[in-house]
């Protein structure tokens, strides 16, 4: 026996008491538990890494590509294009949400479905809601053929920085929406 | 045999005998209907019917009380689980498998199509009842104290149904699917910062594939599963603990005060009965046959709201299952992520946003908008203190969410019926580019 049983408020020798101790206890493993839940949750569930994409594609050569047109490439889901005698590699997906651009052939300008967004064979914002023009990939000549790095995607150039003026050849496929 | 006399007697004593028995009577523990404590007592003696209260205000007998929406939805819910579960035995959550699983179910699987066209439009139908069970309760001023926090809930179980309408429409695997999601899911990349990376990990990866497949389906039959019957057992918990706001009257707090002041003064003992009248009551109830104390504007709630239940349940059943022998849930051609369909549009309830979209920046439209739209639905019992329900009195509160409820209205019909390829106007009897 120690004498009378002292509360946790008078007592201050032992800064913590037993009961707070186990109080706070209780709370911070709770908080740790939920945590450490969260921390494996995060780790399980973050997207894989990208198995398949990413390689370089070796294309046709240049003179493949003439003035104007947009070849789509199937296996880096983009189009090769060619204005002003410069080529691109322009990615297929447009910028604004998502949809897969196609090229209009009867107004050489890539038209999107989904919101009416409008690019130049270059990839450059002509009208509608998207954000910015067409995203890229670098492109090069190697040993005389259009190789292109899908691995790293460049973002598209910002509306009202066009550089190439390529006016509409002729009838647009999609209707203009006033986006 | 001889004096035995017409076969129905015989069978009623059969039937008795069988209810006499020792084996039913340990199953079903019918308390006697003729006094209105074996009336209460069959409403919680009974696991299933214990949901209800005892006694109903009978002002919530009238159809138009309620116009039943939120027992609406939850027949609804209970339809999509039953038909879910049957649709969950014949698919596969493959992109190699999907599209075949749903053409199986249409062309081999007895019934399947019309399994699948009843979880279709019952979906449709469950967006629609919940929205409408919302808007009743904006109306009635049924968010008003002491019945905020339930109101918080409710925002929450329409997200969840929302959240269920996105992840299953992407199962079929079909055109309309795929870019359905693919337009929904790049609304996500316009938060600022961490939109790209949320988006990405919504879908397993950069593109919609088959990471964004399996975790649709698994948020779709299981994580949303778990939180819609979370929310819904404190939704259902605080309206019966809250009572229901049809039986007050107009001003909310002060019947909250006045219920107060009525009780017993609040010793150690009372404390469990501070919460209500209700408690009271179901206290009062036990007190034994012939001293029940019923007032003039409350009714038992079995029998009489729960025939008007029956009634509605059965109906809501037969709705759905003629949507579903009439129409057929689309199937289109199997996803392509190289071709976009014309037009490409999200599922209606997202279309207003889609038509959004059109006219202004993404991150306002397609990120903000929402947000701030979810964010004010859930704000809304706190902004607006007003104790009183009578409308009258809530001119503001009804103007902004009038306002607010037909443009969203206005601009879901323009995108789902005015619009066509490439986000153009048309018009929809010339030609409909609209499909659920």
């Amino acid at each position: 026996m120690t004498g009378p049983v002292r509360s946790a408020h008078d007592d201050t020798q032992q800064p913590l008491s037993r009961r707070e101790v186990l109080e706070a206890g209780w709370k911070v493993g709770s908080g740790l538990l939920l945590l450490a839940a969260g921390w494996t949750s995060f780790e399980a569930l973050k997207p894989l890494a990208q198995v398949g994409a990413g390689g370089t594609l070796s294309l046709q050569p240049p003179d493949a590509y003439p003035e104007g047109s947009a070849t789509f490439v199937r296996e880096g889901r983009l189009f090769v294009t060619r204005a002003k005698g410069e080529l691109f590699a322009v990615a297929q997906k447009c910028p604004h949400l998502g949809c897969a651009v196609p090229f209009c052939a009867a107004s050489g300008r890539f038209e999107c479905p989904c919101h009416g967004s409008m690019y130049n064979v270059a990839g450059e914002w002509i009208g509608g809601p998207a954000p910015r023009g067409m995203d890229k990939f670098p492109l090069q000549i190697v040993e005389g053929r259009v190789v292109v790095n899908t691995a790293v995607l460049e973002q598209g150039s910002p509306i009202g920085t066009r550089k190439y003026d390529l006016p509409a050849r002729g009838g647009h496929c999609a209707p203009e929406s006033e986006g | 045999m001889a004096d035995s006399g017409t076969p129905e007697p015989k069978s009623r004593s059969w039937r008795r005998r069988v209810q006499e028995s020792a084996v039913y009577r340990s199953v079903v523990r019918t308390p006697p209907l003729d006094s209105p404590r074996g009336r209460a007592q069959r409403a919680f003696g009974n696991v299933f019917l214990h949901v209800y209260p005892v006694r109903v205000p009978r002002a919530l007998l009238r159809f138009r009380s309620t116009w039943r929406l939120g027992f609406i939805s939850t027949v609804l819910y209970a339809i999509l689980l039953i038909t879910g579960v049957y649709l969950m035995f014949f698919y596969t959550p493959a992109v190699t498998m999907a599209y075949g699983d749903m053409q199986t179910l249409r062309s081999q699987v007895g019934f399947g199509q019309l399994i699948r066209n009843v979880h279709r439009w019952g979906a449709h139908l469950m967006v629609l009842a919940v929205v409408f069970h919302l808007v009743r309760v904006f109306v009635d001023g049924a968010y008003k104290a002491p019945r905020q926090f339930n109101w918080v809930i409710g925002v929450g179980l329409m997200v969840v149904t929302l959240g269920y309408s996105f992840t299953g429409y992407l199962l079929p695997w079909d055109q309309l699917a795929y870019w359905a999601v693919t337009v929904g899911s790049d609304l996500v990349q316009y938060v600022p910062g961490v939109g790209g990376w949320m988006r990405n990990f919504l879908l397993g990866g950069g593109t919609i594939g088959q990471a964004a497949l399996l975790r649709f389906y698994v948020i779709h039959v299981a994580v949303l599963t778990a939180a819609f019957f979370l929310l819904m057992a404190i939704h259902l918990w605080r309206l019966r603990k809250d009572g229901l706001a049809v039986g007050d009257p107009l001003e909310a707090h002060d019947v909250t005060e006045r219920a107060v002041e009525a009780l017993p003064p609040i010793t150690p003992e009372t404390v469990w009965l501070a919460n209500g009248k209700r408690v009271l009551g179901v206290v009062e109830t036990e007190d034994g046959p012939g001293h029940v104390r019923e007032p003039e504007n409350e009714v038992f709630a079995w029998p009489h709201l729960l025939v008007r239940h029956q009634v509605v349940a059965l109906a809501v059943c037969a709705l759905v299952l003629a949507l579903g022998v009439a129409f057929e849930a689309p199937l289109r051609e199997l996803a392509n992520p190289n071709l976009t369909p014309e037009p490409a549009k999200a599922p209606w309830y997202f279309v207003g946003l889609q038509e959004l979209l059109a006219h202004f920046d993404p991150l306002i439209a397609g990120v903000l908008g929402p947000g701030v739209l979810v964010a004010a639905l859930v704000a809304l019992p706190y902004i607006d203190r007003n104790p009183s329900r009578r409308p009258e009195h809530r001119r503001i509160a009804n103007v902004v969410f009038w306002t607010l409820f037909i443009a969203l209205a206005v601009l879901t019909v323009i995108g789902a019926l005015f619009r066509g390829p490439g986000w153009g106007f048309v018009l929809p009897w010339e030609h409909l580019y609209f499909e659920p």
